[in-house]
């Protein structure tokens, strides 16, 4: 018994575009004889797109217009229309051209994708999705050992530090099968992260003993960024910018899982001059590597998992008792207000309002509450509770403000630069998408 | 205004309601006791560690045991007296001494009695059913469901007459979930039905009752609906546990199937307020159905 939702996971990355769609199952876990307690009890994926070489422009611009006719005939093959989807997450990915890519990608697929779908862009979301994709966060839940899993793609390689379930952090390295690309053994492009390592440039001859050596000198950064050899300047050269914190090392013994692109190069030897990147001698490399040493993790959809992961463990459900009258749903891109004075949002700009756990919730502090947040007479409330009491601020609040419109959920977590979806709800939760924006700052 | 002094002005308002927060047990640490660390010496006027203050959850003795953090994993999801140790075939004393005072704690919220002026501080009408003590209480379930003429009069000279939402607040089997939960989920109650132009009648206090007493109530008031506050039987997990009854149309000799329950409204369950404010909009919806009970969930289901 349950209500299915329908979700859309499209990842756009540096070297492969592709989709997924997923039907979430949402279920009451209460009993009958308490309040309910609605969550998403099974994810199952629909149908999977074949993997696509993303369309570009240039070296690394996304072809806005070639991609929406993508994703057009992906949705025709699936026999699903747009307005059947409830759900999902648009990803943006790559390399050097993350912020431009995304513009370009919304503007293309803007109302397109349904009418609740988060489109995000950045490397801390990434590394989440990819972990949760590939079954790495499920399996660290059975292991008494953190679990450090790395998506190794074209342009990043995503990492997350997982213990119990819960994520520790994540970290995001510019290290990729796609950096550097070649045709007949003479070199088409190489990224501009690579130029400070290599004196190869485009139009040189390469040999296979350059490609090797340059895989294991990037699958040595990925050694530095795991805790096994001491880190040096190469790990701060090849750190994504954009990721909100600097990655540090795990401090003990953690399981190590690969997904993307180039771990399906681990499990396989493929001829080094297959695809005209480096992926296979990365792949290699990694495998012959300390990284490699133990037992390690390899899923079997690995070039899929950052794509599950955003059709599949986007999406969240708020707690189930909950307030909104008046709020027209869905909510897009509300950025996270923190009550602490600090805030990363845009002046002028509305957004929800976050609460932190009240170390003594009775019904007369929630009241005092209510009464100071109503006579900053706002023209709407939109607030999420640090504890399980969002009903009864909800209603205290409207029952003061008859007019104005107020949504009040619990059971979020969300730090200073997360941006909120909310969705239409589903049982009487809301399906909530957290995200994280690197454009627009 | 912008989002920089929204932030600043909603720290300051926060700053003012939360006092500064005491954690209950933050000084414990959930570490094996060691009889070395318990053999301390006590001197007169001490007091000796409180065992009720320990989080079961976290408390795991097995001595040498081969895989103790996935022990402890486990642990986290029940309240299960689990990975307790033994000292040969018996409970160790933390064990023995923990269990006891669970135990003694279920009876005295069985036993004790909600406060004389509980009523009058909270604007209840105080009644009282059949039962003149606990003992009778507890062995005549029959007494616990009506009221003497006594009573029955006073509720029929001082309760306004044929109310929409009658609200009830009954001891039953736990004083301290009445005492812990009861007031501020009423007040959550009253405001969400306020909010949704529900009238009420005159609140009540029952002692000695069962949750059979609202219909008792509904005979002399004429009430649409009751909604019984009731104290649930205290176990050895918490003895605070409050359960809202809610029965449309009550009268003596209503089928049980026909109330819609609430239960395991206390601070590590639902919590008293939020349960409150579902409970306003459950019984919005009861009024709106005019039904409760399993043909609520019929109703639902077509």
């Amino acid at each position: 018994m349950g209500t299915e939702l329908l979700s859309v996971g499209l990842d756009v990355g540096t070297t492969t575009t592709q989709l997924i769609f997923s039907s979430l199952t949402v279920a009451n876990q209460a009993s009958r004889f308490s309040a309910p307690i609605f969550a998403i009890t099974d994810r199952t994926v629909l149908y999977r797109s074949p993997v696509y070489f993303t369309p570009l422009k240039g070296f690394d611009l996304v072809d806005g217009d070639a991609l929406r006719c993508l994703v057009e005939a992906e949705y025709k093959k699936a026999g699903i229309a747009k307005e059947d989807v409830d759900t999902g997450a648009i990803i943006i990915t790559g390399e050097t051209s993350r912020k431009e890519n995304a513009r370009e990608v919304l503007q293309a697929l803007s109302g397109f994708a349904g009418d609740f779908v988060a489109a995000t862009a950045g490397p801390d979301l990434e590394s989440v999705l990819a972990a949760k994709g590939a079954g790495a966060v499920e399996f660290s839940k059975s292991q008494n050992q953190p679990i450090l899993h790395m998506d190794i793609g074209g342009g990043t390689t995503n990492l997350t530090l997982i213990r119990d379930g819960k994520i520790l952090r994540t970290g995001c390295f510019n290290v990729g099968g796609r950096l550097l690309r070649h045709e007949n053994g003479r070199i088409t492009y190489v990224s501009p992260v690579l130029q400070a390592v290599t004196a190869l440039s485009v139009g040189d001859t390469v040999s296979q003993s350059q490609l090797k050596e340059l895989g294991v000198l990037l699958s040595s950064v990925l050694e530095m960024a795991a805790g096994l050899t001491p880190s040096t300047a190469l790990t701060h050269a090849f750190l994504t910018q954009e990721a909100s914190s600097p990655w540090v090392a795990p401090e003990e013994k953690v399981i190590l899982s690969f997904s993307g692109g180039v771990a399906a190069c681990i499990r396989e030897e493929t001829d080094l001059f297959a695809f005209g990147d480096i992926g296979p001698v990365l792949g290699q490399a990694i495998k012959k590597s300390l990284l490699c040493k133990g037992t390690y993790l390899l899923g079997e959809d690995a070039i899929r998992a950052t794509v599950i992961g955003a059709g599949s463990h986007s999406a969240q459900l708020s707690g189930s008792t909950v307030f909104a009258e008046g709020v027209s749903l869905p909510l897009k891109n509300m950025p996270a207000i923190m009550a602490d004075g600090a805030s990363a949002a845009l002046d002028g700009e509305e957004g929800i309002l976050v609460l932190p756990e009240l170390p003594h919730p009775d019904y007369a502090a929630l009241c005092a509450l209510a009464e100071s947040l109503a006579a900053l007479e706002l023209p709407r409330y939109l607030i999420c509770t640090g504890q399980d009491i969002a009903k009864a601020l909800g209603q205290k609040l409207r029952l003061l403000m008859p007019h104005t419109p107020c949504l009040c959920i619990d059971g979020i977590y969300l730090t200073e630069n997360s941006y909120l979806d909310i969705g239409a709800p589903v049982g009487t939760a809301f399906p909530v998408v957290i995200k994280t924006l690197v454009f627009g700052s | 205004m912008n989002k920089e002094e929204l932030s600043a002005l909603v720290a300051e308002i926060l700053k003012d309601i939360t006092p500064e927060p005491a954690v209950k047990g933050s000084d414990y640490k959930a570490t094996q006791p060691q009889p070395q660390q318990q053999a301390r010496n006590f001197s007169d006027g001490d007091f000796v560690p409180d065992v009720s203050a320990l989080d079961l959850r976290k408390l795991y003795m097995v001595e040498s045991a081969a895989e103790p953090q996935a022990y402890k994993k486990l642990k986290e999801k029940t309240p299960a007296r689990l990975g307790m140790g033994r000292c040969g075939p018996r409970y160790k004393t933390v064990s023995l001494l923990r269990f006891r005072a669970d135990h003694a704690a279920a009876q005295d919220a069985v036993f004790t009695e909600v406060p004389e002026d509980y009523a009058q501080k909270h604007g209840l009408l105080p009644l009282q059913t059949r039962c003149h003590d606990k003992d009778e209480y507890l062995t005549r379930p029959d007494l616990g469901r009506c009221f003497d003429e006594e009573n029955a009069a006073k509720l029929r000279s001082s309760a306004k007459s044929a109310p929409r939402v009658q609200l009830v607040v009954g001891d039953g089997l736990s004083s301290a979930a009445i005492l812990a939960n009861a007031a501020d989920c009423m007040a959550a109650i009253k405001d969400g039905l306020k909010l949704r132009g529900i009238e009420t009648g005159t609140d009540i206090f029952v002692r000695y009752c069962r949750v059979g007493a609202g219909d008792a109530v509904g005979d002399i008031t004429g009430c649409e609906l009751v909604c019984v506050l009731v104290g649930e039987r205290p176990g050895l997990v918490t003895d605070k546990s409050m359960s809202a009854y809610i029965t449309y149309k009550p009268h003596t000799g209503i089928s049980e199937s026909a109330r819609t329950v609430v239960s395991n409204i206390h601070a590590q369950g639902t919590p008293a307020m939020e349960a409150g404010a579902f409970v306003a909009e459950l019984i919005d919806t009861i009024l709106e159905k005019k039904v409760s009970g399993v043909g609520l969930h019929l109703e639902a289901a077509t």
